[in-house]
């Protein structure tokens, strides 16, 4: 393989961005194709079933499972409330009845000859879609979703935690090697999408989650810090539903890590513009990366259209990140790359290429270890 | 922890010294000042540490009787003790010498032979007369006592001071096990299988869609194993609920009936499935024993129950019971203390509570410091007895001048090694392992 | 697909989808006898951008084509088949683990009853298990319902209920089922296939149960009765629907489906098929491991009963976090014998999960990565233990001399003491620098005791072996004996905990190489033997401990060599280290001095 190749994220100073936005049932959708939409406006909305109550009439009731149709007091169907006669037994010669009143509210759903067994579904749940970017409807696909299209700055994190959220962009790092402090974060950043530089400490985001920030963005982040956040260990990188305050996103790495310049750039020119921030991330079969959409006024148009990210071709010259200890973070640029597997540090033997660093030296680490800076 | 033990250090020594002290209170109760010559003044003493029943009676001896009765084959006669409730009045004999019956003892010393009577009635006034019965002519009066003498009764029976000692163990294992329990620590109750099988047992009656049969055996409430056997329906009881599937309790004793619901109530609650319970599946049958038995077997045989629990005191039924489960298939668990019946169980079922595992049953399934820590103070108490008897044996079999001392280092050695591996067993098994 | 006897095949072509990387290997018949002769690797493309597993699959045969000179796929990127001459393969056969697998939600009547078969069937079948709805789960109904609403699962399996035993609960279940609605990862158009493999009685009930928006299908009952297991029809069940529905809309699946000469299988059905096969054909009990990036799979087969289970949240790299959190890091470090900060690797730790695929550079890397696998194995093995079991709800044939060893059902059937064969394969096992390592955390991890021969598959080739068995089973065989495994050695332990600074056992070695001496408690030691060589071994243990025939009792094997050689293990079992009792740290270096894990200097240096 001449051309190994490493995913790098996508950080993009202008493209075609199209978004699906579905409802996980079917459901209504409230735009027309063609409408243009705010992040905000909700575009779809569905009913989820309510929750379930069963109740086993028959033994409250002791009656045979199969009698029990003739002591229902409501039909399938029926709206049930709370303290409503349900179902009475027959007794013997009218008299020492037993009934049931309700203690849930809701649709009488079944009831089952076999197990006497009798279900109340409760009042259904709403979800809405939000269009999640501003943009044109471009697509809609009936009682399912939308597909909205939009000229945006784009940039993807490598990990987060903490759902959708809105804002306008504050910046609290002026370099992206500054590590976010809590003194970096001013009240007035409320409801803002704050940008940070390398770290984000505990304090800060502690800081943000006190002012009500939407969104905190930064280099890197302390396991340990994440750790107390979130009040466990994290197992399994699948986020998205934490409810810590802010969404967090991280675009390098864990521990003291710079942002990377370009991003931090893109993020500073964009200071008071719109952002659409989400945390989730799935790093699993299915992987989602953490994103900052900036959807860019009309003037710019882009003809990308762009709906993922392209590989890198790993070739001298191309600037790579190295992105395992004990050279976490350090950029540099492909120096060589040795065709033959070589012996590393640890006695394992694998492919490498060697790097030049920022600094000038010229170091070798194994071609899995690099990420191409996508430029 | 720390504290805790002294507490209980000082307790056990404050029990002691009182011992100790009221011994001492005891001993100082002196006889009766002489009296003239040729009739000399008995000297009578209360017995100590007794229930106030007996008083020693020193008869001070001439030497010419002191060597005749210390020579018991040139005794012509025998010396008898007379007793009476007032001062001069019918002395009947309570107790002559010889024979000794191992409560007569000379004093070189002070020429005097010591001996006891017994069985009088504590606060009475008592008068004694000593005489020389021979074996031919009249009685000779050796010495009287001429005030009375009462029997008292000391808070302590002196001769029951090995039970004491035991008890002592045994309740101080039972304490220092509960706070070891109650700390936390793992108590290790080893594995009844018949308990761990009852998830099993109401399992296969689920996924077979038979109910659970449970009989309390056929004694009333007021035998223990029964209520032993009620214990343990209300686990089954809570299981069956968890798994949904029917118990049925038919039982023998209409107020075993009652308990039984109560059982059952209690274990559906606790289950959270309270509109699961059926108070008619607790059902009474008859008193007799044996209308019982075709009654319940019938029904086995007609409703094919999946598991069968035979909990309580079984008598000629086991067999009848067991071998009708066995043979529709059921998963079998039974427990009783009745030890004629359990060979049939043990053959005839699956899983089976041999005696005192059934009362061990309900510490096992709760898991409550109380509980597990008597069941454990009860083993110490168990390898006490076993340690005894075992040193006994061995001691009765070695010659006699050595046996006192050899029964001591034995016994000695045993507790310690006992109460070692007790220990060593508990902080080296990792858990105490409970079902459920 | 083209039929060619079995003895026209000379050329196997096999490929195995992986979550990131596509294994492609080729037999061939070499003087008679199958061979594997050259692989090819490629990154899977069943994601963006490409999301068409096919492009990665003829990525990883051209890289086979292209080193053995032969032309295997023509303009349009289609294998040529038949062979001919120097073009081509006879027959192609493929595994597929991409796209997370097969996960399946099963329910069953009692856990550990029916609900146990149903999961052992779906899991025998390659499938991952999100979870078990039953009667018993201790959850209350709604809170079951809001399970399933959560979990997306490719397909579902129902069992419950002997035949002609409970309907109620079965359809019950049902009820709980059919409301939920439970939603497939596949988009809204795909049917749910829903497997009824419970009582037969309770079946038109179920049916009745649901609707049209799932594919109900019936099979046999897993349990027919409760004494007896009947797994094999769900098992086949299962491999058509993934076949016909969960593969069917992944991407380019379908293609892929026309290739193939056999069914695709699931990586983990294949794996389980051949270690069977071997178990069966040689006799042996053996265990397998495969440790991958987001799971890990264990199977075993002890006298014929196979298991399997898949510890879904341990791996070295999408799952190695879970694995820091679920073992804790003490527990991790305990096998390290080198300072480390532990804020450092928590950080370490994370950025592997952030990005999966980097590789261990350093040597302090390397070794933080095995204790992290030891302790990854060691969780994965518990789990198998315990759902590895004999049937629960079976009764009991007693007699009045069973009175006091009266032992229960749902007993597990691994028994380290019997086990003969283990297998290790899995990036961090097979790509150790040196074969002592794999042996090493085999070791540590499981706690093999008596004697146990090590292994490691070479290329993980196992799928491909496992799936060619079906169609081929001669061939598969033929490689499994000679280019699968890589003996690693035998290692030999005793059982009991060992009384410290006493000897733990004498050994007596003769046959091709001969030694005698002592281990002393806590110690261990390699002797070389080669893979072709064979001794004899007699050991005598301490009183107190068990080589096989009982405490004290002596045991004389003949053993079989590798590239690591005999491994003398005094250390005792089970295994205790770090913690106030365990062994110390300056034990484990001296483990890894015995047994020349690391070189030193380099640790030094990378220091």
């Amino acid at each position: 393989m001449a051309h190994a190749y490493t995913p790098g994220l996508k950080v993009t100073e202008c493209t075609n961005l199209r978004v699906r936005r579905i409802l996980p049932i079917s459901g209504s959708v409230h735009v027309e194709k063609g409408q243009d939409v705010q992040a905000e406006d909700v575009v779809a909305e569905a009913q989820i079933p309510g929750n379930i109550f069963p109740i086993n009439l028959a033994n409250l009731l002791a009656t045979a499972p199969a009698e029990l149709q003739n002591c229902m007091k409501k039909e399938v169907g029926d709206r049930v409330e709370i303290g409503d006669l349900l179902a009475e037994s027959k007794g013997i010669f009218g008299f020492f009845k037993t009934q049931y009143h309700s203690k849930s509210a809701g649709v009488l759903e079944a009831v089952s000859k076999i197990t006497g067994q009798v279900i109340l579904r409760g009042a259904p749940i709403p979800v809405q879609v939000k269009a999640y970017v501003t943009g044109k409807v471009i697509d809609i696909m009936p009682e399912h979703g939308v597909v909205i299209e939009s000229t945006v700055a784009f940039i993807q994190g490598i990990f987060g935690i903490g759902s959708e959220a809105y804002g306008p962009i504050a910046v609290a790092c002026e370099t992206p090697d500054e590590i976010l402090r809590a003194e970096h974060i001013k009240p007035e950043m409320s409801g803002c999408v704050i940008i940070g530089g390398a770290r984000m400490t505990n304090e800060a985001i502690a800081k943000a989650v006190e002012i009500g920030a939407a969104a905190v963005i930064s280099g890197g982040i302390d396991d340990q810090d994440l750790k107390n956040i979130l009040g466990y260990d994290l197992g399994v990188a699948i986020t998205g539903t934490e409810n810590i305050g802010p969404s967090l996103i991280i675009t390098e790495g864990f521990g003291d890590i710079a942002m990377a310049e370009r991003t931090h750039r893109l993020l500073c020119s964009h200071t008071g513009h719109a952002a659409s921030v989400n945390g989730a991330t799935q790093i699993r079969a299915g992987v989602m990366r953490p994103e900052i959409v900036i959807p860019l006024d009309q003037t710019h148009s882009s003809d990308t259209i762009d709906e993922g990210v392209v590989e890198g071709i790993l070739e001298p010259g191309v600037t790579i990140r190295l992105i395992r200890d004990p050279y976490f973070g350090r950029i540099g640029q492909v120096a060589t790359l040795p065709s033959e597997p070589q012996v590393l540090g640890s006695g394992s033997k694998a492919r490498v290429l060697t790097v030049t660093c920022e600094n000038g030296e010229e170091i070798l680490v194994p071609r899995a270890n690099v990420e191409i800076i996508a430029d | 922890m720390q504290t805790s033990f002294l507490h209980i250090l000082k307790a056990i020594a404050c029990s002691l010294s009182i011992v100790l002290l009221s011994a001492i209170i005891a001993n100082g109760q002196e006889a009766e000042p002489d009296q003239p010559a040729n009739v000399k003044e008995l000297i009578i003493k209360d017995r100590d540490w007794d229930n106030g029943d007996s008083l020693i009676v020193t008869v001070p001896l001439s030497d010419f009787y002191f060597k005749k009765l210390q020579d018991l084959e040139q005794a012509d006669g025998h010396l008898l003790i007379g007793m009476s409730e007032e001062y001069g009045g019918a002395y009947r004999p309570v107790s002559q010498f010889p024979p000794n019956d191992g409560t007569w003892e000379f004093d070189e010393e002070e020429k005097t032979l010591s001996g006891r009577v017994s069985s009088l009635t504590r606060h009475s006034h008592y008068y004694f007369r000593a005489s020389w019965e021979p074996e031919e002519g009249d009685l000779t009066l050796l010495a009287e006592s001429t005030e009375p003498m009462q029997s008292k009764r000391q808070w302590f029976i002196g001769e029951k001071r090995n039970l004491a000692f035991v008890g002592f163990v045994i309740c101080g294992s039972v304490i220092f096990f509960i706070e070891i329990a109650k700390r936390g620590r793992p108590l290790k109750v080893r594995k009844i299988a018949g308990l761990n099988a009852v998830d099993e047992a109401v399992g296969r009656a689920t996924e077979m869609g038979r109910s659970v049969l449970f009989v309390p055996g056929i004694q009333d409430l007021n035998d223990i194993q029964t209520i032993a056997g009620l214990n343990i329906l209300s686990h089954v009881a809570k299981t069956a609920a968890e798994f949904d599937a029917d118990v049925e309790v038919p039982t023998s004793r209409a107020l075993v009936m009652t308990a039984a619901r109560e059982t059952l109530q209690g274990s559906y609650l606790s289950a959270g499935r309270p509109d699961a319970y059926n108070p008619d599946l607790a059902y009474y049958v008859t008193d007799e024993q044996f209308g019982y038995v075709a009654a319940v077997s019938g029904s086995m045989v007609r409703e094919q129950p999946a598991a069968c629990f035979y909990m309580g005191a079984f008598y000629a039924e086991s067999l009848i019971l067991a071998e009708t489960g066995n043979s529709i298939g059921a998963i079998q668990v039974a427990g009783t203390a009745e030890p004629s019946q359990l060979p049939f169980f043990v053959a005839a079922c699956d899983y089976t509570l041999i005696g005192e595992e059934l009362f061990a049953a309900s510490a096992y399934l709760s898991g409550a410091p109380e509980e597990l820590g008597s069941l454990k103070g009860q083993d110490v108490g168990k390898i006490i007895v076993a340690i005894g008897i075992i040193t006994g044996c061995i001691a009765a079999t070695i010659d006699q001048p050595f046996s006192f001392v050899l029964t001591f280092v034995l016994i000695a050695t045993a507790i310690l090694l006992g109460v070692w591996w007790i220990l060593s067993r508990e902080t080296s098994q990792p858990s105490l392992h409970t079902p459920g | 697909m083209p039929v060619i006897s079995p003895d026209e095949i000379n050329v196997i072509l096999a490929t195995d989808c992986g979550s990131t990387t596509t294994k492609a290997i080729m037999i061939e018949k070499i003087d008679g006898h199958y061979r594997q002769t050259y692989r090819g690797e490629a990154p899977t493309t069943v994601e963006e951008p490409a999301a068409n597993v096919t492009i990665g699959v003829a990525n990883a045969i051209a890289e086979i084509g292209e080193l053995a000179g032969r032309k295997l796929l023509d303009e349009n990127n289609e294998i040529i088949r038949p062979a001919r001459g120097n073009e081509g393969c006879d027959i192609y056969i493929s595994t597929s683990s991409a796209g997370g697998g097969l996960q399946m939600l099963v329910s069953g009547v009692v856990r550990e009853m029916t609900a146990a078969s149903a999961k052992r069937a779906a899991l025998g079948a390659g499938a991952i298990v999100l979870d078990i709805i039953a009667s018993n789960d201790k959850r209350k109904p709604y809170e079951q319902i809001q399970r399933i609403r959560e979990l997306r699962p490719d397909m579902i399996l129902m069992a419950g209920g002997t035949d002609g035993g409970t309907e109620k609960h079965v359809v019950q279940l049902a009820e709980l089922i059919a409301p939920a609605k439970p939603q497939p990862r596949f988009g809204s158009e795909y049917r749910m296939p829903v497997i009824f493999a419970g009582n037969k009685e309770a079946w038109p009930m179920v049916r009745d149960t649901f609707d049209d928006s799932v594919e109900l299908s019936q099979v046999e009952n897993v349990r027919p009765i409760l004494d007896r297991e009947n797994l094999g029809p769900a098992r086949d069940m299962i491999h058509d629907l993934f076949l016909e529905h969960v593969m069917a809309h992944a991407p380019g699946y379908d293609k892929l489906i026309a290739w193939t000469d056999a069914p695709i299988m699931p990586t983990p059905g294949a794996v389980g098929n051949i270690l069977k096969t071997i178990a069966e054909k040689s006799g042996i009990n053996a265990v397998g491991v495969d440790i991958g990036g987001a799971t890990t799979d264990v199977f075993s087969v002890f006298d014929g009963e196979f298991n399997r289970t898949v510890s879904a949240n341990l791996g070295m790299s999408y799952s190695i976090s879970n694995v820091c959190a679920e073992a804790t890091m003490p527990n991790i470090l305990r096998w390290v014998h080198v300072d480390m900060d532990e804020r450092e690797l928590r950080n370490r730790v994370k950025n592997k999960m952030i990005r999966p695929t980097t590789i261990p550079q350093s040597l302090e890397a390397l070794i933080f990565e095995q204790a992290v696998s030891r302790e990854a194995l060691r969780l994965a093995y518990l789990q198998h233990k315990e759902f590895a079991t004999t049937l629960k709800g079976v009764q009991q044939q007693r007699t009045v001399g069973d009175l006091f060893t009266q032992d229960s059902g749902g007993n597990s059937i691994v028994d380290n003491m019997k086990l003969d064969l283990l297998v290790a394969s899995g990036g961090v096992l097979s790509h150790a620098p040196r074969m002592e390592q794999t042996a090493a955390m085999l070791i540590d991890a499981f706690e093999p005791e008596g004697f146990t021969r090590l292994a490691k598959d070479s290329i993980f080739m196992m799928p491909h072996l496992g799936v060619l068995a079906q169609v081929h089973p001669q061939a598969a065989l033929e490689v499994f004996e000679r280019d699968c495994l890589i003996y690693l050695g035998t290692c030999i332990a005793t059982a009991g905990k060992p009384v410290p600074n006493k000897v733990a056992f004498e050994y007596r070695i003769t046959g091709d190489i001969t030694a005698q001496g002592e281990i002393l408690a806590g110690e261990l030691k390699r002797i070389p033997l080669a893979a072709d060589q064979e001794a004899r071994v007699s050991i005598t243990p301490h009183r107190k401990l068990d080589a096989g025939n009982g405490k004290g009792q002596s045991v004389e094997k003949t053993v079989h060599g590798g590239t690591v050689g005999i491994i003398l293990d005094g250390r005792g079992r089970p295994l205790l280290v770090g913690g106030e009792t365990g062994y110390s740290r300056q034990d484990v270096s001296q483990w890894v001095e015995a047994l020349n894990l690391y070189e030193n200097e380099s640790l030094v240096s990378s220091k």
